[in-house]
Parts: C-alpha cells; sequence; structure tokens
C-alpha cells in the first residue's frame, strides 16, 4: 500500500462515493485516493457528480466559476439532451381523443410529419409546399409559449422544439 | 510649486490620469489637496463599504464620472447570499445632493432599485451614460425611468444583470427627441421589446456604434434594424434563429456586406451553422468575436468562422472548439490578445472539449496573447512551462480544471511546476486563477515571483496554513485575495494582519476559519471589517452560545474608514 501518513482515513469504501459529493470531500477523496496509491480517473468525479442528490447538486452548483446567464444558456441545453423524451399531446380537427407524441423521437419536420400522416391516417401538408392543398388535406399547427397558434414549419426545429406545448391537426381551408 | 497660482496647478494635474497617481498627488500637503479635490472628475470607488458615500461626494464635489463597485467577486457564482447588501441607493443620493453634474455611474455587483433609477433619471440633468454589470433589484419599469427623464443620454449599458421583466414598454419612453445614443446594451433581458420602438429608435439614432440586442429579438426585427444602423461598430445580434428557407433568412444574408465599420460581434444565442453564414462577409474586420451564447455550434463550423477572422483581437468560445479549433485561431488570428474557452458540458465528462494542447497551440502562435480564461479537464506541468516560455506577457491568466484537484494526467504530480513556471515568467502578471491539484509549493512560487499580482482566486488547493502565510508574506502588490475549499486556518488568517490594511478585501468559504480566529484578527485590525456570512438557521439562535471553536463557512475581510454597516441583513455578523 501506498504512503498513508497524509490520509485521515485510507479507505475509501466504495459504497459511500455517491455520499462524498461535497467539493471539499470530493477534493478530500482526490488527495486520499492519491496518497493511497489508487488511480482513479476522470471516471470517478463525473459518477460521483451523477450520483449525487439534489441537495449535493445545490452545493456543486457553485462550480465550475462561471456566470449565471452563460450557466442558464448551457443548462438549457443539458436539460434538452438529459431529458429523453418530450411528449406533446395531439389532436385532431373532430376528434375528441388525442394522442400523445414524443418530439425528442424526431430529429425534424419531415420525421415529425410522417409519423402524424401514420397517427391519424391523413395528408399533412407543409407551409412550404406550393401546392394547393385539396378540401380533405389538413395542416399542423401548434401552440407556442405565448398561447398562439402557429403554423408548423417555419422555424428552425430547435427553435420550435423549445416553444411548442402541443399539436393540433386542422382543416386546410381553415388557415 | 506653492508659488505657482492654483489654475497653472490645476492645469498640471490635468495630465495627472491615473486614479492612483492623482491619490497619491493629493497627499503631497493640503493646497495640492485642495486643487486636487476641486479638479477631481473621475472617482473610483471599489468596495462600496470602504467608504461612506457623504464623504466621497464632500470630497470631490465636481465629480462627473463614479464608479462604484459592491458584492465580492465570489458572488458571480452564488457564494453570496442573495441579499448580502451592496446597495446602489446610499451612493445615488448622495449624489444628488452634492453633485449635480454627475454625468457617467457605473456600477458593479450591486443592488439597484427602480426607486434608485428614477432618482437617477431625474436628479442629473447632464447624465450621459449608464453602465450596470451584474447588479439586480431593479426592472424594466427603472429603465423605462431612464429612458424618460434622461436627455441626452448617450450610453446605456446592461451586462449580466437579473433585471424583473415588468412588460415591453420601456423603450417606448425614449421620447421622440432622444437623437443621441450612442451605445445601447440590453442583452441581459430576458423579456420582449417593443420591436416597432426599437427600429424607430435607432433610425433616429445616427451616432449609434454599439448596439446588443437580448435574445427575444427576432431576425426578422433585426433585419428592420440593421437596414437602419449601417454604422454599427459593435453588434449583438439577438436569437439569430432563422430557417434558411424563409425570406427573412435571405434578407439576413444581404445585410452584412454593408457593415463596413462593423468590429465586434455577439449574441447568436440560438444561431445555426447556416445562420452564421450571414456574417462571414464581415468577418475579415473583425476584432471582436463572442460565440460564448450559442451552444448549437459546433467544431467544424466556429472553424469555418475563424479561419476568417485574420484580424481578431478577442474570442470567447465554448469549448466544443476543441484542440483542433484552437490549432485554427493559432495559425490565423494573429493579433489575438485575449482568449476566454467556456465548457459546454458542465455536468459531463466532456468527451468534446479542449486539453493542453489547445492552449500550447495558441500559445505558440499568438505572440500578442496576454489575457486569458481557460476551462479544460485537464492540463500538464510540461504544458504550462511550455506556455509560460512562449507568451512571458500575459496580465491575467486564468486556469479552470473543471475535475477539483486534479493533478497532471501524465506524471500524476500536483500543477505546482506550470504554475510556478507561469509566475516567473510573466513578469507583468496581475490577476490569477489556479486549478487543479496543488500544493503549498505553488504559494511558495506566488509569494516569491508574483511581484505585481493584484488579484489571485484560489479553489481547492495548498495542504496547510503555509500555503497561504507565503502568499500573503510575499505578492506585494495583492489588492484581492478569494479562497474557498482550501484547508487553511486561523493560523494562516492571522500571521500577517497587517497585510489586510494593504489589499481591498479577503474572502474565505470552506475553510478552516474559527470564530475564535475571527474575533482575534477583528480585536487586532479595527480599521478592518470582518464579516461572518452565516446562512444556517440552527446556529442564529444560538448566536451568544457559539463556541470560539466553531468553524465558520464564509468570511470576507476588508480595509475601511467608514466603520461596520448599518445594512447587513441577520445573517451577517460584522466583528
Amino acid at each position: 500500500m501506498g504512503d498513508q501518513s497524509n490520509s485521515p482515513s485510507s479507505s475509501i469504501d466504495s459504497s459511500s462515493h455517491p455520499a462524498l459529493c461535497s467539493p471539499s470531500s470530493i477534493f478530500q477523496t482526490r488527495r486520499d485516493l492519491l496518497s493511497t496509491d489508487l488511480k482513479l480517473g476522470l471516471g470517478l468525479s463525473t459518477s460521483a457528480l451523477h450520483g449525487c442528490s439534489s441537495k449535493e447538486r445545490e452545493q456543486l452548483s457553485h462550480w465550475p466559476p462561471i456566470k449565471p446567464l452563460l450557466r442558464s444558456t448551457l443548462e438549457e441545453k443539458v436539460h434538452r439532451s438529459h431529458s429523453k423524451t418530450f411528449f406533446v399531446k395531439v389532436y385532431m380537427e373532430g376528434l375528441p381523443i388525442g394522442r400523445k407524441l414524443d418530439l425528442f423521437s424526431h430529429n425534424g419536420y419531415d420525421s415529425l410529419m410522417r409519423t402524424l400522416r401514420r397517427m391519424f391516417r391523413t395528408t399533412i401538408t407543409c407551409p412550404d409546399t406550393s401546392r394547393v392543398p385539396p378540401e380533405k388535406a389538413h395542416v399542423l399547427t401548434y401552440e407556442d409559449e405565448e398561447g398562439d397558434w402557429m403554423m408548423v414549419g417555419d422555424v428552425p426545429w430547435e427553435f420550435f422544439l423549445r416553444t411548442v406545448k402541443r399539436l393540433k391537426i386542422t382543416r386546410a381551408d381553415k388557415c | 510649486m506653492t508659488y505657482f497660482p492654483e489654475e497653472v496647478v490645476e492645469h498640471i494635474f490635468d495630465f495627472v490620469g491615473s486614479h492612483r497617481d492623482r491619490n497619491t498627488v493629493s497627499t503631497v500637503c493640503k493646497a495640492w489637496y485642495q486643487v486636487e479635490r476641486l479638479s477631481r472628475r473621475t472617482v473610483f470607488v471599489g468596495n462600496c463599504y470602504a467608504i461612506r458615500p457623504e464623504r466621497v461626494m464632500a470630497r470631490f464635489p465636481g465629480i462627473k464620472s463614479l464608479s462604484v463597485k459592491g458584492k465580492p467577486h465570489f458572488a458571480d457564482f452564488n457564494l453570496v447570499p442573495y441579499d448580502w447588501g451592496g446597495f446602489a441607493l446610499p451612493w445615488i443620493e448622495a449624489a444628488a445632493r452634492r453633485c449635480p453634474g454627475l454625468e457617467e455611474l457605473r456600477l458593479k455587483r450591486m443592488v439597484v432599485t427602480d426607486d434608485g433609477l428614477e432618482l437617477l433619471a431625474r436628479s442629473f440633468p447632464n447624465f450621459k451614460s449608464l453602465v450596470l454589470i451584474s447588479c439586480e433589484g431593479f426592472s424594466t419599469d427603472g429603465l423605462a425611468a431612464i429612458a424618460t427623464y434622461c436627455r441626452g443620454l448617450r450610453e446605456l449599458d446592461l451586462q449580466e444583470n437579473e433585471v424583473e421583466d415588468h412588460g415591453c414598454q420601456w423603450l417606448s419612453f425614449f421620447p421622440d427627441s432622444c437623437t443621441s445614443l450612442v451605445s445601447l446594451n440590453f442583452g441581459c433581458l430576458k423579456g420582449e421589446v417593443n420591436g416597432g420602438a426599437l427600429e424607430r429608435l435607432v433610425a433616429r439614432c445616427p451616432n449609434l456604434r454599439s448596439l446588443k440586442l437580448n435574445r427575444a429579438v427576432s431576425v426578422e426585427s433585426l433585419n428592420k434594424i440593421l437596414a437602419r444602423a449601417s454604422h454599427l461598430v459593435d453588434l449583438g445580434t439577438g436569437s439569430f434563429a432563422v430557417d434558411h428557407r424563409t425570406d427573412a433568412y435571405h434578407t439576413l444574408m444581404n445585410s452584412f456586406p454593408k457593415f463596413k465599420s462593423l468590429r465586434n460581434l455577439s449574441g447568436f444565442w440560438d444561431a445555426s451553422p447556416c445562420c452564421l453564414r450571414a456574417v462571414y462577409p464581415v468577418c475579415t474586420n473583425l476584432t471582436v468575436l463572442n460565440l460564448s451564447y450559442a451552444p448549437a455550434i459546433q467544431g467544424d463550423d466556429l472553424i469555418k468562422i475563424i479561419c476568417l477572422c485574420f484580424k481578431l483581437q478577442k474570442l470567447w468560445v465554448l469549448d466544443s472548439i476543441g484542440d483542433k479549433g484552437l490549432a485554427v485561431v493559432a495559425s490565423t488570428c494573429k493579433e489575438l490578445q485575449e482568449l476566454r474557452v467556456f465548457p459546454c458540458d458542465i455536468y459531463g465528462a466532456g468527451t468534446t472539449s479542449v486539453t493542453e494542447e489547445g492552449l500550447l497551440a495558441v500559445s505558440s502562435g499568438c505572440p500578442k496573447l496576454n489575457s486569458l480564461l481557460y476551462f479544460c479537464y485537464q492540463m500538464t506541468n510540461a504544458a504550462l512551462i511550455t506556455v509560460a516560455k512562449n507568451c512571458p506577457h500575459f496580465t491575467r491568466f486564468r486556469l479552470c480544471i473543471l475535475d477539483p484537484g486534479k493533478p497532471d494526467p501524465v506524471t500524476n504530480q500536483p500543477l505546482d511546476e506550470g504554475f510556478g513556471a507561469i509566475v516567473r515568467s510573466c513578469k507583468n502578471l496581475r490577476r490569477l486563477s489556479l486549478s487543479g491539484l496543488l500544493t503549498d509549493q505553488v504559494f511558495l512560487y506566488i509569494g516569491m515571483y508574483a511581484e505585481h499580482l493584484e488579484m489571485l482566486s484560489i479553489a481547492f488547493a495548498g495542504d496547510s496554513d503555509k500555503g497561504m502565510i507565503y502568499v500573503l508574506n510575499g505578492c506585494k502588490n495583492l489588492r484581492k485575495l478569494e479562497i474557498r475549499d482550501c484547508p487553511f486556518g486561523d493560523i494562516a488568517l492571522l500571521k500577517n494582519v497587517a497585510k489586510y490594511e494593504t489589499m481591498r478585501s479577503l474572502w474565505m468559504s470552506s475553510c478552516d476559519i474559527t470564530l475564535g480566529g475571527c474575533k482575534a484578527l477583528a480585536a487586532k485590525m479595527p480599521r478592518l471589517n470582518v464579516e461572518i456570512i452565516n446562512e444556517n438557521e440552527e446556529t442564529d439562535e444560538f448566536e451568544e452560545n457559539l463556541s470560539d471553536l466553531h468553524k465558520l463557512e464564509k468570511i470576507y475581510v476588508y480595509r475601511t474608514v467608514a466603520g461596520p454597516r448599518n445594512d447587513a441583513p441577520d445573517f451577517v455578523w460584522t466583528l
């Protein structure tokens, strides 16, 4: 075993790792592990971070030292990528019972349209097709964060994901 | 000199610009003190609690420009409780009473209220410039007051503030007669602004050179604004998200080529790679580029834009640029002076990020580099030693290794030698932030070599009190010392108490300081405020019963001529 004179506790029980989540105890863990000659690298601290409770996450939210505006911009991106699903309600005009759809399982408007056409067995047209939609066709609209109903497809996909609350398939001649 | 008439002395003092020189000049004799104080036009107060506002205004009745800072720097990272203090109102009130000629006010990390802003707006007829950085406590109503009453306003610059959104109308309060704006920055506002009012304001201000929009401004609105503001030097683009199939996109693509004067670009909050192409025509003239709010832009697209920016002096990016992107910076941006690389992925393992390779490349490719803020997952001593050799001109060097206490991954050694090389080589180093595994040795080097160091930030470093003592005994120009999560205790705190009167402030959190240690410090040094910030609700009730051995979570020590402050909240005790 390595030199133990520096470490207050020389053996770290692996089951206690998730508890050692405050920055100073991660630091102590680092020092202790080094002094007992265990070579645990980057993997340990990140798993410790992920294994933390939300209270411990609170304390760690002061690290890394970045300003609030940048932190909230990055966290938004993180929440987006960590949240594996984003289900929204979809109603079709005339049908009282709606469906639910995971927007994260699609990578763009084309994929979304294909799924909806299959789900509701109807033609859904996009705003950029110049063809005049026939009577039976529908268009896809969505409710944004301000409560307004908008045509789907005008804004970039990522932007759409940020603002969409739910979807509605309405008759083309209503738009 | 005393035989010269005052006007001559005053004229000579006109050439004495810096605060420090003017402060020195005022101590020579009573006559010079008088001349200096009446002719002083700019005052900078680094700590709002170091002196009472009334004293400043009484001494310098003729000031035109006032700059005041409030909370300690670690407040930026949520380490200072919300209502700790730093109130702007007493300063605004004192200036309103004694210095009605005030033209410029700059506040950093202070609590500003709507009432304060209204008082400001109504009290100074020649008011020209308001700069608020990292402030909070006000809303868009306060901004409306500024817009309404500040005739002749030239600059409204809001950086990183927490502003409560009370609606989009505040911009409409700029009267039609307001045509004097040169600089308008509302990038930190969360809410919408009235697009029409913004466009009309831009159209009637022919001297507008700097415009920084917030995220809520759409590309459609940006297009209309750009059509009226072709003399812009500095632009914050707002959201910058637009589908490439739309008219708005084509208009945007055609807008930028006519911006012959554009030198600074920032914003890009929701920009996608194809939107970024719109700015290619202006890249060759850019001196400042800030892409740190654009996490959707990946390394390859960053490279495409950077390889056009050969006049760039300041670059702020996310670490998605990668070592490969930094190599492109090194080969393209020969004029680069300041580089900031922020972490994109603050929770994860950083699979696409930068390492010591990127920093090495920039240090060897950019001879003028003097200011660095670099977030990375690893750093080696060898790299730091080479960087120190390549760049002896660093004035600001801040390295943040995201994994606290991480050693050199190649040698498994602490990074003492690497940082030691930096302080030895960079003789003009004024600001330093340390990270990674560090022992007391690095502080020995800092104390010995960092003669011009003014600000030092330490986290998760050191073995014993000796570390802090080395710094306090060396570093003769040290002004601000901020420490978190280090094993420094009372012995270090009390070893060189006279030092604190030569410094602006000391912050220590999550260290080994006890109540007894602080009491001893306060007793020895009556001209320091020793503040204990105690957020633990339990100990509140047992205040009197707290033993001297009780470890303190946060302390803030600063020199002052104002005595203990009278606006401290319950959880702040000044000993």
